[in-house]
């Protein structure tokens, strides 16, 4: 793929994010979306003044708010600047980060504020993401974003038994993180001597995807202040690095699957990886990144596209989890903030990713900091039908 | 009993009656158990807009019966607990039929903890005893004052607060010259005025409160220094209820289809599936489309494919799924199938639904292993759209 160098280096200099719930009918989405700013700004110590551009995110098909920028505008402080809308799906986040990455760097602006929120409360997520479907024929059949096909997948090849405790074991971990985390949505408690109960008792909603592994539907927002190098360096003690970012995308087709191993599908996670480290010449990403913040919609999806975004061989991915690797302390800690699996007010999932991701680099993260030094972290983005956004954050400006 | 939060379970469950709302059991005819660990077992019964809740240790004939620990029971009624992450956490759990159960929630009010009243001595001990915990050593950066309380009355008392070098100290008395003085006549008004009953500007205009000294050190520096005092017995301000809105949205729309979509449901009509192949990478596409997505040419000519087929896999969905354009639920469980329709291969497989009574047979293929054999049941009068194909059925 064509890819320039950077035209010049763009550093994160603020992260502001809401306490992620399934109740904020205390406040209305303007409201909402003002917490997280201002908590950006604080953290970032600037006002609004010092913002050039507002790029502004969610899935207006949740809602049903055609055009949210601009009610928003109260909450955003997007009045009298540049303001941009972005909607890309699951991916929205990521997408806005990508998007205020391009700006700074092309020098159209120093400092962008991207804004990613989602009160999926207010309407109907199931319904909204079959929406997206072709309205011609497969919006009457899809489930939402429920399938059972991953779980499939994973069992066929490593058995029910096993596929189904590490599809715990990864749940518990994440669920273990997300109670480190004060703003994460659903921190249960649970334990992994409860593996057996849950697989028992945990209502199905699809084959072998149970209600325990499917991601929340969660109210939130959050918001990330972009600055170019020279403001960077002038406003921030500890700006994080924006080293790169790519994105990929499939044909609109939900006859996704591979069902023939003379077939492979070629998946849009592996592809993109395998593109960006390829071009930033990571020969070994497992032991490049320092922590990893992965767009988890739910835990069969999140076991098996570990291994395709460390292109990782045979059930390399299962023992990662299996032995606990991906928790906090672990060699390549997942999710130190509980996920999307904890938290997912969709607008602002993939966002949140690239904040906790930076927050990590930062070493400020709170009560799930990892404890060993974090210079390099990944962050991923997903959406329907199969799109990949992946962000490489960096300590040092050394590459 | 055991107390959580000041609230006994069998509190909760002697309220019901008055907490019950006839209009959320609109012809529920049902009785339901409650199970509460080490408590004891309540069964409720509604019928006929009423309801009646009694202990009994014989639960049978419930549709459905709730259990859990009388914390988590007293936690998830009385808002301390979230009620989904106790379900989801395994701490309640309904056995029987879980939808049923979920109408009781409309059934009945919010518990309310019942607030015990507090002096003024109380409070005012209570305000005082939190003013340096409530200290933000983060906004004091260069402050150096001093704030004194003189409050009259048969409660009243003296106090001065004192801020240097980011710390924040107290004494019970009135030392040195303050930079500001706040004095009330009764210190009754002082509770109420912190409580928010009631505003100091009428206090002021009513001459039984002044303020002396650097006054506006005490209306801005104040707010910022202090988190603001929180009532132990709940909240002063009555509890509000918070307005929501309910919309439906509800639009009738038309999608044209285009010459190859519409030629597709054409085919549809008369019991025809047509694919189109690629003639670069020799790929179907199914549904024809008019490029191929992979190689990015104009795909070519018409395939007549099926209509029978393999299955290669199948998704058993369990979970209600609502059609987005009526709301209407779609009945479950369902399978939801991918057919490697004869004269496909590899991946092209076309998605539809499997006929109900036919889930537990359906074997699904692979490399190794064939995937059950089937074909398409069409409608009678078809229209030219997918349900033109009403499943597919095992071909016997």
């Amino acid at each position: 793929m064509a890819h320039r160098k950077k035209n010049r280096n763009v550093a994160i200099i603020g992260i502001g994010q809401t306490k992620h719930s399934s109740h904020r009918e205390d406040v209305n989405q303007p409201e909402m979306i003002h917490e997280a700013v201002s908590l950006a700004l604080k953290d970032a110590n600037l006002t609004m003044n010092d913002i050039d551009c507002i790029v502004h995110g969610n899935m207006e098909l949740f809602e049903m708010v055609h055009q949210p920028d601009m009610w928003h505008v109260l909450g955003t402080g997007a009045y009298g600047k540049d303001s941009i809308r972005i909607t890309t799906g699951g991916t929205v986040g990521a997408t806005l980060s990508c998007a205020s990455d391009n700006l700074v760097a092309s020098e159209m602006y120093d400092i962008v504020m991207a804004i990613g929120f989602e009160k999926l409360q207010e309407g109907h997520t199931t319904g909204g993401i079959t929406n997206m479907a072709d309205p011609l024929w497969f919006r009457k059949i899809q489930a939402g974003a429920l399938t059972g096909s991953s779980a499939y997948d994973v069992e066929r090849e490593f058995g029910l038994e096993r596929a189904n405790r590490a599809s715990l074991t990864y749940r518990i971990i994440m669920d273990k993180h997300a109670g480190l985390n004060p703003n994460a949505h659903r921190a249960f408690g649970l334990d992994f001597s409860q593996i057996d109960d849950l697989i028992k008792s945990s209502p199905k909603l699809v084959g072998e995807l149970k209600l325990i592994e499917m991601c929340s539907q969660s109210d939130g927002a959050c918001c990330v202040i972009f600055a170019c190098e020279k403001k960077a360096k002038k406003l921030s003690k500890s700006p994080v690095w924006i080293r790169d970012h790519i994105t990929a995308h499939k044909e609109e087709t939900f006859t996704i699957f591979g069902y023939n191993r003379e077939f492979p599908v070629m998946k849009t996670h592996k592809f993109a990886a395998e593109q960006l480290f390829k071009r930033n010449d990571i020969k070994n990403p497992l032991e490049y990144f320092d922590v990893f913040e992965m767009y988890d919609p739910a835990s069969w999806w999140a076991i098996d596209w570990l291994r395709d975004f460390f292109d990782l061989k045979g059930d390399e991915h299962l023992k990662l989890i299996e032995n606990k690797e991906i928790m906090i302390g672990g060699k390549m800690p997942i999710n130190p903030s509980g996920g999307v699996i904890g938290s997912n007010p969709i607008g602002a999932t993939a966002l949140i990713r690239v904040a906790e991701a930076a927050l990590q680099v930062r070493g400020n993260a709170g009560g799930h900091q990892i404890p060993t030094p974090v210079n390099h972290a990944l962050a991923s983005g997903f959406g329907g039908t199969m799109w990949t956004v992946m962000t490489m954050l960096e300590k040092e400006l050394n590459w | 009993m055991t107390e959580y939060w000041g609230i006994k379970v069998e509190d909760i469950f002697n309220s019901m009656k008055d907490r019950f709302r006839p209009e959320g059991a609109k012809d529920v005819d049902a009785i339901f158990g409650y199970d509460i660990k080490d408590e004891g077992k309540w069964k409720l019964t509604v019928k006929n807009n009423e309801m009646k809740i009694e202990k009994s240790d014989d639960l049978a004939g419930c549709v459905a019966t709730m259990k859990a620990d009388g914390e988590t029971f007293v936690g998830v009624n009385s808002g301390k607990v979230d009620a989904t992450n106790a379900f989801m956490g395994g701490k309640v759990k309904v056995e029987g039929d879980m939808a049923a159960f979920g109408k009781t929630g409309k059934m009945f009010r919010k518990f309310v903890i019942a607030k015990k009243a507090m002096s003024t001595k109380e409070y005012l001990e209570d305000m005082f005893a939190t003013v340096v915990p409530r200290f933000k050593a983060s906004e004091a950066e260069g402050v150096d004052a001093s704030f004194a309380f003189d409050l009259g009355g048969p409660d009243g008392g003296k106090w001065t607060i004192f801020i240097k070098d980011k710390k924040c100290t107290m004494t019970t008395t009135i030392e040195g010259k303050p930079s500001v003085t706040l004095e009330f006549n009764d210190a009754k008004d002082y509770v109420d005025f912190i409580l928010g009953k009631i505003d100091a500007q009428s206090l002021l205009a009513a001459g039984r409160a002044s303020a002396k000294g650097d006054i506006n050190m005490m209306q801005t520096k104040w707010p910022v220094l202090f988190d603001k005092y929180k009532d132990p017995v709940g909240s002063a301000v009555p509890e509000q209820e918070l307005l929501v809105l309910k919309k439906i949205i509800s639009v009738n729309q038309k999608y044209a289809t285009g010459p190859i979509m519409g030629k597709f449901l054409k085919g549809l009509k008369e019991k025809k599936i047509f694919g189109n192949k690629c003639n670069k990478c020799g790929r179907m596409q199914l549904p024809p489309r008019e490029v191929c997505a992979e190689c990015r040419v104009r795909a070519g000519d018409f395939v007549e494919v099926g209509p029978k087929g393999e299955v290669r896999y199948m998704d058993i969905v369990y979970y209600a799924m609502p059609d987005p354009l009526t709301g209407v639920a779609r009945e479950t469980p369902y399978g939801a199938i991918n057919v490697l329709l004869d004269g496909c291969k590899g991946n092209e497989t076309l998605p539809h639904f499997i006929r109900k009574d036919q889930i537990e047979k359906i074997q699904m293929g692979w490399n190794e292993k064939k995937g059950t054999r089937v074909r398409p049941v069409w409608e009678e009068n078809r229209t030219g759209d997918i349900w033109d194909i009403k499943y597919f059925e095992i071909d016997e």
